[in-house]
C-alpha cells in the first residue's frame, strides 16, 4: 500500500526481497570468488603475459560500462524506494531506465567483444583472454538473469493487483549483484597492474 | 529528483555520485596511458583494489540495502568481502 513501507520502520533487521533470492546471491558470489581467485592464480603464473594482455583492452570501454550498470543501479535503488512511497509510476519508469541501461552495457560488451575477436584476441589467444570471454560471459548471462527478474519487477509493478514492495526489492537485490560482480571483474581485468 | 524521499534518496545519489567518481579516478591509474607493455606497480595494484573493495561494499551496504539487515547478512557479505580482496591482494603480493 502507498504508505511508508515496513522496511523504513523495521530499522537494522529488514531482510530486502526474498529470503531465497539471498541464497541465491550469496551462492553466486562465492562461486564468483573462486573464479576471481583462480583468475589470480594464473595471473601470478603469468604475470608478464597478463600485463600485456592486458593492454588490448579498451580501459575506457571498461569505465564506460562500468558507469553505465552504476546509473543503472541508482535507477533501480531509487525504483524501490518510489514503490515504497506507493509511487508506481515512476517507480515503472524508474526500472525501464535501469533496464534500458542493461541493454547499453549488453550493446557496449558486444561491441567491445567484437572489436577484440577482429584485432585477433580469440578465446584460445592465451590465459588472460580465455579469463577475459569466461568472467565477461559468464557475467552477461547475469546481465541476461537481471534483466529477466527486473521484467518480472515491471509485471508486479504494472499490476495494482499486486505491487509487492518484497518483489521489487527482489529483483533490485538481483541487479545490483550483477553490478558488484562487474566492479570486481572491472578492477581485476582492466585496472590492476 | 522526488522531494518526498529526502534522505534515502539523497544517500543512494550520494553513493552513486561517490561510486561513479571513484570509476572515473580509476581510468587515470589503469595502464592504458602509457605506450609499451606496462610495468607492474605494488603501489596502484593496492590502491586499485582497495577502491575495489570500498565500491563493492558501497553497493553491498547501500544500493542491496545490507547495512539494514540482519546481523546474519551483514557478517556475511563482509567475510565474502574481506576473504575475496584479502585473497587477490595475497596472491598478487605473493
Amino acid at each position: 500500500m502507498a504508505t511508508v513501507s515496513e522496511a523504513d520502520k523495521a530499522g537494522r533487521n529488514h531482510l530486502p526481497g526474498d529470503g531465497n533470492m539471498w541464497v541465491f546471491v550469496l551462492g553466486d558470489l562465492v562461486i564468483f570468488g573462486g573464479y576471481f581467485i583462480i583468475f589470480m592464480i594464473y595471473r601470478h603464473q603469468e604475470r608478464d603475459l597478463f600485463l600485456e594482455s592486458q593492454q588490448h583492452l579498451s580501459l575506457t570501454v571498461g569505465v564506460v560500462n562500468t558507469l553505465v550498470l552504476l546509473a543503472s543501479s541508482w535507477f533501480v535503488a531509487t525504483s524501490v524506494q518510489a514503490t515504497r512511497a506507493g509511487q508506481y509510476q515512476r517507480a515503472i519508469r524508474l526500472t525501464v531506465i535501469g533496464g534500458g541501461c542493461g541493454l547499453v552495457f549488453l550493446a557496449i560488451k558486444a561491441y567491445e567483444w567484437t572489436s577484440k575477436i577482429g584485432q585477433g584476441y580469440t578465446f584460445p589467444s592465451n590465459d588472460f583472454f580465455m579469463f577475459y570471454y569466461l568472467l565477461t560471459g559468464v557475467h552477461l548471462f547475469h546481465v541476461a538473469l537481471g534483466l529477466l527478474f527486473l521484467g518480472v519487477t515491471f509485471a508486479e509493478l504494472r499490476s495494482p493487483k499486486l505491487r509487492r514492495v518484497s518483489m521489487v526489492e527482489t529483483g533490485a537485490t538481483y541487479w545490483h549483484m550483477v553490478d558488484l560482480l562487474w566492479i570486481v571483474i572491472f578492477a581485476l581485468l582492466y585496472v590492476m597492474r | 529528483m522526488s522531494v518526498r524521499l529526502p534522505q534515502a534518496a539523497r544517500s543512494t545519489t550520494v553513493v552513486w555520485a561517490v561510486l561513479s567518481a571513484i570509476t572515473v579516478v580509476s581510468w587515470w591509474l589503469g595502464p592504458a596511458h602509457h605506450s609499451g607493455p606496462p610495468a607492474p606497480s605494488t603501489a596502484i595494484t593496492v590502491a586499485v583494489l582497495a577502491l575495489g573493495l570500498f565500491k563493492a561494499r558501497l553497493i553491498i551496504r547501500h544500493f542491496m540495502e545490507v547495512r539494514t539487515a540482519p546481523l546474519w547478512l551483514r557478517v556475511s557479505t563482509d567475510v565474502w568481502l574481506v576473504a575475496l580482496w584479502g585473497g587477490v591482494l595475497g596472491i598478487y603480493l605473493y
